[in-house]
């Protein structure tokens, strides 16, 4: 069983490695202080199973864990953590796996031998407990077998075109696996959608515009001005109201 | 959590009693009663006295029940006028009525001239009725206001020991240290002992200053044992620095105050940057007040996520209004990379 620990704190990682020691699981294939890094471990090693605190910098592991799931071979996971009543009551609702700090060998021995995959709808009921953000604060785009994470700040919009969908971004552009119809939900105090298959991020838009043609274009603050930004009529309005409100 | 304090808030906030409760009713009716014999032994000639205390006692309800009626209505009003405004309010009010009927009163014996007799000229009777009012509605109010004084002063307290109670280690932090602890135990065992004789000395000092006031070297010091147990935990990560040399370490201050508060900028701060970052304590002396500040940096995009934990934060501004009242201030300066709280507060010297 290959095994990626996950924790921001190096003596609760240590612990873990001598129960893992303890209880004969030895194939140890990475650690990771956040999980941000976790994700790029995951991609190169293709764990089992993950052990993932909750509470890390960077990314916490409520976000890492929907990350991981999107890859081809998703791990099992292991949430590790010293208290979050609200995720607990996820976790038990959902038969997702934890173990409770400090650790018990039994327990982690148990954890082990029960991990499983999580399920999608599992990680969004996590993320509807209250002091559990259910907003990622990265999208996950993967190319050929790495994963490649958008900070959400970085987004300009996105453009659905039949199958994928593209994020326009800072850095470029790139396909991801979410619908637009997610994104738009559960980033919905930070998008608006422009046309049926356009969701731009408010923070990108510097203004609207009307071309030689009457159509009503957004142009952003990048000074990017393609045709995929023609606001429908249909959404003038919406658009015009999510702007003023800031 | 939000709905108690907030509740016993509002018991702390209702200063007159409920005049439309039938408890309350009944006392007034029995304090009239009260006055009403105590006026007529002052007064009454030999012979005369249970026909002097039936009228007297009759005048009496019949100032004091619509009394009771008026402050019943207007109560809910005048608790919203603050604490002194309400009782003077009432008491204009009530010793007005008084005079409206003692006047109502005189036209009727004018009327029913036959049943009931007052020996005194009009003005005489309406200005002896306005003066006898005056003390008896000023003693009554004089109690209301220092009793709810003292229920304000019983609740506030036992507020500010429910902080305290609060502001004991929060399990989040308990727990992890334990797994660092466990983990200590076999790689470092010296390292795990004198972690446990830390989280030991601070459960210690966190038991005992429940509501008390500590002086500054001791709270420095409850912070610096919880400093340690953090830096195990965080590592490099965690910096503090200590700019509190020129305080005066014998002053007093509400125990618990910055160790929960470089709880807090551990936890909301330091823990959410990956690679940590250095919490500030400065403190001076500002002739007879002391400014402490404990800032923090902040992830950059964690400020927009995190809705907060107030509760240790609105804990010590309870407790620092309880010990100051409005000599002391709990400032929260807020940027996009740092959090910053401030408090200013008198300088008092401990006996101890």
């Amino acid at each position: 069983m290959r095994i990626l620990i996950v924790d921001d704190e190096p003596p609760a990682r240590d612990r873990l490695r001598q129960l893992l020691n303890d209880v004969g699981a030895q194939d140890i294939v990475g650690e990771a202080g956040n999980g941000h890094d976790a994700l790029n471990i995951a991609a190169r090693e293709k764990p089992d199973v993950v052990l993932l605190d909750i509470r890390m910098p960077v990314m916490d592991g409520i976000e890492t864990a929907r990350h991981l799931n999107q890859m081809t071979v998703p791990p099992a996971v292991i949430f590790t953590t010293a208290y979050d009543e609200y995720a607990i009551e996820a976790f038990d609702a959902n038969a997702i796996g934890y173990v409770l700090k400090p650790v018990r060998r039994e327990r982690l021995e148990q954890a082990l031998n029960q991990a499983a995959r999580l399920t999608g709808d599992a990680l969004l009921e996590i993320g509807r407990r209250p002091g559990v953000s259910n907003q990622r604060r990265h999208l996950c785009a993967r190319l050929h077998e790495q994963l490649k994470l958008i900070s959400i700040d970085d987004v300009q919009y996105f453009v659905a075109d039949q199958k994928y969908v593209s994020v326009i971004h800072n850095g470029g552009r790139d396909l991801i696996e979410d619908s637009l119809k997610s994104l738009e939900e559960e980033f919905d105090n930070r998008f608006v959608r422009i046309h049926r298959s356009a969701v731009v991020a408010l923070a990108a838009i510097d203004t609207l515009k009307k071309d030689e043609d009457g159509r009503t274009r957004v142009i952003l603050r990048s000074g990017e001005n393609d045709d995929e930004l023609i606001v429908s009529r249909r959404h003038v309005a919406d658009v015009k109201r999510r702007l003023k409100k800031g | 959590m939000a709905s108690t304090p907030d509740a016993v808030e509002k018991q702390a906030q209702a200063y007159l009693p409920d005049f439309c409760a039938p408890g309350t009713v009944l006392v007034i009716l029995l304090v009239a009663e009260l006055v009403a014999i105590l006026l007529t032994l002052v007064a009454h000639e030999s012979g005369t006295f249970l026909t002097e205390l039936s009228k007297m006692s009759m005048f009496l309800l019949w100032l004091a029940l619509p009394g009771t009626g008026i402050l019943c209505a207007i109560r809910p009003w005048a608790e919203r006028q603050g604490h002194t405004r309400a009782f003077v309010i009432c008491f204009f009010l009530l010793v007005s009525m008084a005079g409206i009927l003692a006047e109502i009163t005189w036209q009727l014996t004018g009327i029913f001239g036959q049943f009931v007799i007052i020996n005194d000229t009009h003005a005489g009777f309406v200005v002896r009725t306005l003066a006898t009012s005056s003390i008896v509605v000023a003693l009554s109010m004089r109690y209301l206001y220092i009793s709810s004084e003292w229920r304000r002063s019983i609740v506030l307290e036992a507020q500010s020991r429910i902080s305290a109670l609060q502001a004991l280690i929060r399990p989040h932090f308990l727990f992890n240290s334990m797994n660092t602890i466990a983990s200590l135990t076999r790689s470092n065992p010296k390292q795990a002992e004198e972690a446990v004789e830390d989280l030991a000395d601070l459960m210690r000092a966190n038991l005992n200053s429940t509501g008390e006031r500590t002086t500054l070297k001791e709270e420095l010091e409850t912070a610096a044992i919880y400093q340690r147990i953090e830096k195990l935990r965080l590592g490099d990560r965690l910096k503090v620095r200590w700019d509190v040399a020129s305080l005066p370490m014998r002053a007093l201050i509400p125990g618990l105050t910055i160790q929960p508060l470089l709880e807090n900028a551990i936890y909301h701060g330091i823990e959410l940057l990956s690679d940590g970052g250095q919490v500030t304590v400065t403190g001076k002396r500002i002739d007879d007040q002391l400014d402490i500040s404990i800032s923090n940096p902040v992830a950059a995009d964690q400020r927009r996520r995190t809705s907060g934990n107030k509760m240790a934060l609105s804990n010590i501004r309870q407790r620092f209004e309880l010990a100051y009242g409005h000599r002391a201030q709990v400032n929260v300066r807020e940027s996009e990379h740092e959090y910053c709280v401030h408090l200013l507060f008198p300088y008092d010297e401990g006996s101890r």
